[in-house]
């Protein structure tokens, strides 16, 4: 689904990629840990044009985002995306939040689109807000309003950048929920999270980043029990207290 | 020695009374026209300077500096007496020939003028949107021209209707500079009436009364705007 093969990339002088190596097969639920700044971020924005990178290839579904002919718009269809900040658009509806894309790109009529939506709604636990605006949302409704939003577009992969980082201890739960749920369903999902908890669950792989290397890679419990280098047992041992 | 007999029936005689309402009919028609004109240009001036493709940032900013930088009485002057000319000879012949000419004159730079200052704005909007929300946008598959068209630039608009409202105003008031070139607005008018009777203090009194409740009339619409379309949790007073 999602092949990346020698991925570099440079921030002026600093290096913030240097030759990342992953691929995740269709299905699969791979998530990324690291300090800040590893690259993490900046490795989902790659791999849906968001931001170029200078050197290696990646591939998603046989195509190519260095090729200039691929058509990113055409390809990020296939690549949901939730962000650490929610992003929703504060001045829209919520129902309006997740009914613009399939409206403007896929062209659904609008009671198909809304009819989706409130499907996605129901499924995410919140569809008594589909009238409400952004604002008037916690952090955790506004997060799975940005899940919904994502999954109107029906994508292959699910990408999520640090879905929980802003979110009240006690909000961290519900978006959960609704990741092990989509887990649960099959969805091939990219994460990047400190929730080893999440990881520990539904992670069929689970690798660490820093310095914009991946260090390690490991599957579920040997990979927080076992860890091989010096660099992933001290990071392993701060957030794991 | 002389008193200065104040004669406030100007204001209301005929045919003063008339020529003062037809300004102020011709004024209302300048403002609003022109506003039209300037908040489309502005938006897509405004906007041609926040994309990430240069040339037309270049575009963008082209516009604004020519159009901010120069009076616009000096502008006025220019597109009355120097734009027919830009046409080459037979368009400028026949469009000299176009009567109310200065009118047309008068909301085309006007409007030009004014949408320099609402691409301003309009960028500022722009860059008040998180960095994120663009890349969230991209991210369902929208192309940068949907984004722009139904995310970025209603939340901008919304983001910056204050100093719309600013905008908005100034062009009924800097309409008054149409005068120069004969549109006959309501200064003009109060200074035909002064010609006549000499009575110039009153009738640029009542000038000023008409743009004064022209103005509150603005900002009391403008009101309504913005509480129609605050965006939830952003604002409040």
């Amino acid at each position: 689904m999602i092949e990346i093969k020698n991925v570099s990339k440079w921030f002026g002088e600093f290096q913030v990629l240097a030759d990342v190596n992953e691929v995740v097969q269709r299905g699969q639920k791979v998530v990324i840990c690291g300090p800040s700044g590893s690259g993490k971020s900046t490795l989902l924005r790659c791999i849906n044009g968001l931001e170029p990178y200078q050197k290696g290839e990646i591939v998603v579904d046989g195509v190519s985002l260095s090729d200039p002919k691929t058509n990113l718009y055409k390809l990020r269809e296939k690549l949901g995306m939730v962000f650490q900040r929610f992003e929703l658009y504060p001045h829209m509806t919520v129902l309006r939040n997740i009914t613009l894309a399939p409206m403007k790109v896929r062209k659904k009529s609008r009671p198909e689109a809304e009819k989706k939506a409130m499907e996605l709604l129901e499924r995410v636990g919140i569809p008594d807000k589909a009238g409400a605006y952004p604002a008037n949302l916690s952090g955790g409704q506004q997060q799975r309003v940005a899940i919904a939003r994502a999954l109107a577009m029906e994508p292959a992969c699910m990408m999520f950048d640090e879905p929980t980082s802003a979110l009240d201890p006690e909000m961290i739960q519900e978006v959960l929920e609704v990741m092990i749920g989509l887990a649960k369903e099959g969805m091939t999902m990219l994460v990047v999270t400190h929730e080893m908890g999440f990881a520990r669950e539904v992670a069929d792989e689970i690798i660490f980043m820093d310095a914009g290397r991946i260090v390690e890679r490991g599957r579920g419990d040997d990979f927080f029990k076992n860890p091989k280098s010096q660099r992933t047992k001290d990071f392993l041992g701060q957030i794991l207290k | 020695m002389l008193t200065y007999k104040f004669d406030w029936g100007v204001l209301w005689r005929q045919p003063y009374g008339e020529w003062l309402l037809q300004g102020l009919w011709l004024t209302i028609q300048l403002g609003a026209l022109a506003w039209v004109i300037a908040l489309s240009l502005g938006i897509l001036f405004g906007t041609l300077r926040s994309v990430r493709f240069w040339p037309l940032r270049i575009i963008g900013a082209l516009y604004v500096e020519i159009f901010r930088n120069i009076p616009f009485l000096v502008q006025l002057f220019f597109w009355f007496y120097a734009g027919p000319m830009l046409l080459g000879k037979t368009l400028q012949f026949k469009i000299n020939q176009i009567s109310g000419l200065n009118y047309y004159i008068a909301i085309f730079g006007l409007g030009l003028y004014t949408a320099s200052r609402v691409a301003e704005h309009v960028r500022a909007g722009f860059a008040s949107i998180g960095h994120g929300q663009y890349d969230a946008v991209l991210s369902t598959g929208m192309t940068r021209l949907q984004m722009y068209w139904y995310v970025m630039i209603p939340h901008a608009l919304r983001l910056i209707i204050p100093p719309l409202t600013t905008e908005f105003l100034t062009i009924f008031k800097n309409s008054a500079v149409a005068m120069t070139i004969g549109v006959a607005e309501t200064t003009f008018m109060s200074y035909k009436i002064d010609e006549q009777t000499f009575h110039g203090l009153e009738a640029t009194t009542g000038a000023m009364a008409i743009y004064l409740v022209l103005g509150m009339t603005v900002v009391k619409l403008m009101d309504r705007i913005e509480s129609r379309f605050r965006i939830p949790g952003l604002m409040s007073r």
